[in-house]
């Protein structure tokens, strides 16, 4: 968590200082930053859908906070599959959560799959 | 008739295109944005992987373009609990309902950043909403953040929500 706060240029207290955190603003431990939720949760699709994968679409609402030590889980459903342009359009239904099933963000994504060999020569991407 | 929380001096920042900065891409930076979030994936570290599947190197993390542009904050500004003093340009001020949550992101991703490349955000409030919520009545702002690079091309675009309470 140091170091994304580090990475991201985000000096909030209740991102690294403990004390602070719990004596001065009542929380419970060092806070998650939202943008590492949402971080996290992108990794999660970009992981499942593999180099030929390029996420499109990404999107999370705040739900809940998340405190240091919580493990937190992310998943993900395929909601729509589509074909476009030698590419596979695949639509995915998203939540970050802890363990016990408190939902930290539901999200969604859309990520385009490229059909085998269609890159090759071509860069589409830019 | 309920209290109108969105002033005209408010309401006057809608639709206005505010600069937020200009930023350019770092390797080290996004391969440290990475290493945060244990993301090892090597379109991000590996040239030559980068380049078999399209890109034309090692390509920043989609969500990385969100800080690029952040200027460095000088230490004497910040308050105590570290945020800087003077709230963030392209913010609008409502002085009826100061206290402000994140609500959410979403991004469009519509082209690839690379090392070296310049980008440049601005961001402009598209919506001021007065809203009844359980604990009375708050604001919702929404704001789109543009990031275009050093060709003109747009590298992604975000639309965030803000809630905005008394």
């Amino acid at each position: 968590m140091f170091q994304f706060s580090a990475a991201v240029s985000n000096p909030h207290r209740i991102h690294y200082d403990r004390r602070w955190a719990i004596e001065t603003e009542g929380y419970p431990d060092i806070v998650v930053q939202g943008h590492m939720q949402a971080a996290l949760l992108a990794r999660a699709v970009t992981d499942w859908a593999g180099p030929r994968g390029r996420l499109v679409r990404f999107a999370m609402q705040n739900r809940g906070a998340a405190f240091a030590d919580e493990a937190l889980r992310f998943e993900g459903v395929v909601s729509a599959v589509s074909e476009a342009e030698g590419e596979t359009v695949v639509e995915l239904d998203l939540v970050a959560m802890k363990e016990d099933g408190t939902v930290l963000g539901p999200g969604t994504a859309t990520v385009t799959i490229r059909d085998r060999g269609a890159h090759e020569g071509v860069d589409k991407w830019g | 008739m309920p209290q109108l929380l969105i002033t005209d001096e408010a309401r006057a920042f809608v639709g206005v295109d505010v600069p937020l900065g200009t930023g350019i891409v770092s390797r080290r930076e996004f391969q440290r944005w990475a290493a945060a979030l244990d993301d090892w994936n090597p379109l991000y570290f590996d040239d030559e992987f980068a380049r078999e599947y399209g890109y034309r190197e090692a390509v920043a993390p989609a969500l990385f373009i969100g800080c690029v542009t952040r200027s460095p904050v000088a230490l004497g500004s910040l308050r105590p609990d570290g945020l800087p003093a003077q709230p963030s340009s392209g913010m609008v001020p409502l002085p009826y309902t100061p206290r402000y949550m994140a609500g959410g992101d979403v991004w469009e991703f519509l082209a690839s950043a690379y090392d070296g490349d310049r980008i440049t955000a601005s961001r402009r409030i598209v919506a001021l909403e007065q809203k009844e919520g359980r604990s009375g009545p708050f604001v919702i702002i929404t704001g789109r953040t543009s990031y275009v690079n050093q060709d003109n091309v747009t590298i992604a675009l975000c639309t965030d929500t803000i809630l905005a309470r008394k």
